[in-house]
């Protein structure tokens, strides 16, 4: 016979563990009049949330049976975890747009996307938009597409053109000497306090793997003519373009071009540095909070003094997918291909100063008004065609992490000569690639 | 002279220890600029920093959550771990001894080799966020066990014998005889349970990414890690300081009992 | 600093079990009068079962899939990988996990002799015939119970190098400014500081009990002796303290080797990895890399150094029972 203070408890207990189990899930709603609404998780930036608004909005006047529901990404340490931890307990949504192709290889294991290819129109389609060779980046492993490819920011320095002419400097650098000389002229103490108060450029050097994407990766690029990392699961980076890099940005450091601070606000609008490794994006930030006398032009990724040829850089591709959980990816699909359209990618281009995936912008008539208005998007335009992508492997991270280690210890810090840190950084990378 | 001294020492450490908390509190009420300083009066009371918590995360949210997990765990250890705790003590059944072993034994695993595989195991029964996977895997305790059974041993035998002469059963005994003579090893364990509960955040970073289900300590720590604080150094205070309120506030009230069941069951048999 | 999921409890309640086991012997297992009836009391397998199945499923399995995940690489969402020896071996060649070993190391022979001077000092001068005892013991016990988070986030404000407190105290004094959370020399004796600051009440108030269940006339006679108060306290309180030291020992090791939301929180492992723990490091490798299989594998490397650290204290610090 139980005692009954035991029963009750008991009974607490289960009702709790219940209440548990109703945790909240996102419902894939199917209204009782037959609307489908499918969600549309767009990156959380004012700039790209207000293009996919208008999109949808447009989307959904058009359309009343298939709406579209715009939601920012859930923050986390990174979207890319935010995503795996979606997919581990279930609250995906129907599109996602902003997916670094060199994480689908994650994606595809975790049979989260679906096949595009599929869709009759899926090749029609992108050959409007891409030559298929540059398509062919975008292929996965198993021979089959999988995402879209949707925008794509080349990585260029972003210079303040007044404080480079108030240093005398004559043009804007391209090679590492003029960006040294530069450097040595525009970092100084501007007050007389003793400290300097003005650098050359600024770098977030905290050894975040996505980090070096916007330094390490584009100035070896740069240096290499666009030579990759990896070839087939062997480590070919340790070698001397590597190390031409790790010295630069040595140098940068020793001589305190490049600060080894951290600051509050915005370093670069404030005119406190003269150059920032960025990508067009920037643009729509700078106009909406420069002050009226800012001057700014981008330059090409500083390489050594005896490279040749067009400069290359990294373009920090994003592209769209649809995952698995999506229970109409045809009407899904539909929307894609509505987002990816020509208006649409003007409008991308209006709203968030980022560059579609699409040849030619600068022949089409399309976008020759945009072009004319913003003339400092045309390098970036021009540097599309010389940009390369990233491998796309499940060891990414962890190799860009290994990098940045180095790059923290070696060129930040003074631990070890910038050879001895490509070397470790080559090994390590070898040794996860190995672990298999 | 040596008792200005021993006294100067003490009211110094007292100083060492609680002046950050008073420094803190003051920051969180003054603005921005003022919170570099000494002084825990603030010369300009402002409620911004918390009105932007409050603003940017469901802090009482948190609240109710932690409450609601911590409240749930330690009466299932409370519960689980005094049967577990009387039967070892009390009864006989053949194996008593050896479970007696293993809950020693499994007090000597460490959290870091089972944490992992613990998470994927949350993973695959689909109970990542959610309240199950905050409860379940600490409803039950093996200190609990142990504490509970040392602390039976110590009840005299005949109270037992003659409730089971009038036809007790031993359920009844424990939750109707045992119970109200254990108040001490209740009150340490509950009090035990419920501060592991309610500080524990790497855990939940694990399993909770919702929102709606963080636990406070939880909330506070992506608040400050993340960007969200806008790298205000206020703001960033005066989470902290919500999420230590109630502790201190029970602290306040309770650090007599807490202390004194800590040192006085050390000298119970 | 929060001891893991597991470990919570063992911080005070460790302290009671082992307290109780030094005063007064070794548990008496009271046995039930064997002349009543013979039969097995099978209440007590329903008691405790939900025990039993409780530890197999979040325990047991737990351990046992350990073992297995350690020879695969695996994300949980794809099929689990055969990798044989490699992740011991990625292991054993990885820079990182060293340097959270000898990190932990640098902490621990910070934060274990500051935390036993002070703890021990405080208790002393606490034990003393003084008014408002009770105030001074509540205010060292406070940061104890507060939690990890909070101590963490005032104190990154305190060790801030342009406005922290700490940073303009010194300046009073005329001593330069120190990067705290900077400068890749200081940042874990930092968190060592902190670490003992918040944890430091708790054996304060052990110490306390361990020296009021100090038989006065030990002292008295040592006195007669003609024994020196440096003398009395080095041959009569330090051996009588001897398990409360050893669970100091024991519990701000287990504490040292868990660190995790400290660093986490305050200079997420950096700068140049200098507070890397392992603990940060099996959570980046599982949550950023998504290898479960080499984060298993740091986590039984971390279980088997403290089994090995514990055993090593045990066996050169503590004395037998009296």
């Amino acid at each position: 016979m139980s005692a009954r203070p035991m029963r009750r408890l008991g009974i607490v207990l289960l009702l709790a563990s219940l209440v548990g189990c109703v945790s909240p899930r996102p419902s894939k709603i199917m209204s009782s009049d037959g609307r489908i609404t499918l969600t549309y998780w767009s990156a959380t930036n004012a700039q790209e949330l207000e293009f996919a608004n208008q999109i949808a909005a447009e989307w959904n006047a058009r359309h009343t049976e298939i709406q579209i529901r715009v939601e920012p990404v859930p923050s986390g340490q990174s979207t890319e975890e935010v995503i795996l931890a979606a997919i581990a307990s279930g609250t995906t949504p129907d599109i996602y747009a902003n997916v670094f192709p060199g994480a689908m290889q994650d994606l595809l294991d975790a049979r989260a996307v679906v096949q595009l290819d599929e869709y009759p129109d899926f090749f029609n389609v992108m050959h409007e938009r891409m030559p298929p060779e540059l398509l062919e980046q975008y292929r996965s492993f198993d021979g089959h597409y999988y995402q879209v490819p949707w925008k794509s920011n080349p990585v260029m320095v972003l210079y303040n053109t007044r404080m480079l002419r108030e240093a005398e400097v004559p043009t804007l650098p391209a090679t590492y000497s003029e960006f040294l000389a530069a450097a040595a002229r525009v970092t100084r103490d501007r007050d007389g306090d003793g400290r300097t108060d003005q650098w050359m450029a600024t770098i977030d050097y905290y050894p975040i793997w996505y980090k070096r994407l916007f330094d390490y990766y584009p100035l070896y690029l740069a240096a290499s003519n666009g030579q990759k990392l990896l070839d087939n699961r062997r480590v070919i980076f340790d070698n001397e373009y590597s190390v031409r890099v790790f010295r630069f940005l040595h140098e940068c450091f020793t001589r305190g071009y490049i600060p080894r601070q951290s600051f509050q606000g915005d370093v670069f609008l404030d005119g406190r540095v003269a150059a920032k490794f960025t990508g067009p994006y920037s643009i729509s930030q700078l106009e909406r909070y420069r002050p009226a006398d800012f001057e700014y032009a981008y330059g090409p990724i500083p390489r050594p003094d005896d490279a040749a040829g067009q400069p290359v850089s990294y373009a920090d591709p994003k592209s769209t997918i649809i995952f698995t959980t999506c229970r109409q990816p045809r009407e899904a699909w539909e929307f894609v291909k509505f987002m990816v359209s020509k208006q649409n990618d003007l409008r991308l281009l209006e709203l968030t100063s980022q560059l579609p995936i699409r040849a030619g912008l600068l022949e089409d008539q399309t976008f020759a008004d945009y072009f004319k208005r913003n003339p400092k998007l045309v390098k970036f335009a021009e540097q599309l065609a010389t940009a390369r992508g990233i491998e796309s492997i499940a060891e990414l991270k962890e190799i860009f992490d290994a990098i940045a280690q180095e790059v923290e210890a070696s060129v930040v810090f003074d631990l070890k000569p910038p050879e001895q840190a490509v070397h470790d950084a080559a090994r390590k990378s070898q040794q996860i690639l190995d672990v298999e | 002279m040596r008792r200005f001294l021993l006294y100067a020492i003490l009211i110094i450490g007292a100083i060492i220890f609680l002046y950050p908390f008073l420094w803190m509190l003051a920051a969180t009420f003054k603005p921005e600029i003022e919170i570099a300083g000494f002084s825990i009066i603030p010369r300009q009371i402002t409620l911004e920093s918390y009105r932007l918590v409050f603003r940017k995360i469901p802090i009482t949210r948190g609240f109710i959550n932690s409450l609601f997990v911590a409240m749930v765990v330690t009466a299932s250890v409370i519960v689980f771990g005094s049967m577990v705790g009387y039967a070892l003590s009390r009864l006989r059944f053949r194996g008593r001894e050896m479970i007696f072993t293993l809950a020693l034994v499994t007090m000597m695993i460490p959290a870091q080799l089972t944490l992992i595989p613990l998470y994927t195991m949350m993973v695959k029964f689909g109970w990542v966020n959610s309240y199950l996977a905050l409860i379940v895997p600490a409803m039950m305790s093996s200190y609990a066990v142990l504490l509970f059974r040392q602390f039976f041993l110590s009840i005299p035998q005949s109270l037992i014998e003659a409730a089971r002469l009038d036809g007790c059963s031993d359920w009844r005994i424990l939750f109707t005889i045992v119970y109200p003579l254990s108040k001490p090893a209740i009150m340490t364990v509950a009090v035990l349970t419920f501060m592991g509960v309610w500080n524990d955040v790497l855990w939940p970073l694990m399993v909770i990414r919702d929102p709606k289900l963080m636990t406070m300590p939880l909330m506070v720590t992506l608040f400050a890690v993340g960007g969200q604080a806008e790298a205000r150094l206020g703001v960033q205070l005066a989470a902290a300081m919500l999420l230590a309120l109630p502790v201190i506030v029970a602290y306040i009230f309770l650090q007599r009992y807490l202390i004194e069941s800590i040192a006085s069951s050390g000298m119970k048999g | 600093m929060q001891p893991g999921r597991a470990n919570r409890f063992s911080t005070l309640s460790k302290a009671v079990a082992a307290l109780r086991t030094r005063l007064h012997g070794h548990a008496k297992v009271l046995r039930p009068n064997d002349s009543l009836t013979d039969n097995t009391d099978r209440v007590g397998y329903l008691m405790v079962l939900p025990y039993i199945l409780h530890i197999a499923v979040f325990l047991g399995y737990p351990l046992a899939f350990a073992f297995v995940l350690i020879f695969h690489r695996w994300n949980i969402y794809t099929p689990m990988k055969w990798v044989g020896l490699g992740n011991i071996r990625l292991l054993l060649s990885d820079p990182l996990v060293w340097r959270a070993l000898g990190n932990t190391l640098y902490f621990l022979l910070i934060h274990i002799p500051l935390q036993l001077v002070i703890a021990l000092g405080l208790a002393q001068l606490l034990n003393q015939k003084i008014r408002g005892r009770a105030f001074f013991r509540a205010s060292y016990f406070l940061p104890f119970v507060i939690s990890g988070v909070v101590v963490t986030i005032l104190w990154q404000q305190l060790y801030a190098v342009e406005t922290g407190i700490i940073n303009v105290l010194l300046q009073l004094v005329g001593l330069p400014k120190i990067g705290w959370l900077t400068d890749r020399r200081f940042a874990m004796p930092a968190i060592a500081i902190m670490a003992t600051w918040k944890n430091v009440g708790l054996y304060i108030v052990l110490f306390l009990v361990g020296l009021q269940a100090i038989p006065s006339h030990l002292y008295e006679a040592a006195e007669l002796d003609g024994a020196s108060g440096w003398q009395q306290f080095r041959l009569i309180t330090i051996p009588m303290l001897n398990p409360t030291i050893m669970l100091v020992l024991v519990l701000s090791t287990i504490g040292g080797f868990s660190l995790f939301i400290e660093p986490y929180v305050m200079t997420g492992g950096g700068p140049a990895n200098s507070t890397l723990s392992g603990i940060l490091y099996l959570y980046k490798q599982a949550f950023f890399f998504s290898k479960m299989g080499y984060a298993t594998t740091i986590g039984f490397f971390w279980a088997t150094i403290i089994f090995i650290v514990v055993l090593f204290q045990r066996r050169f610090v503590e004395t037998e029972a009296m």
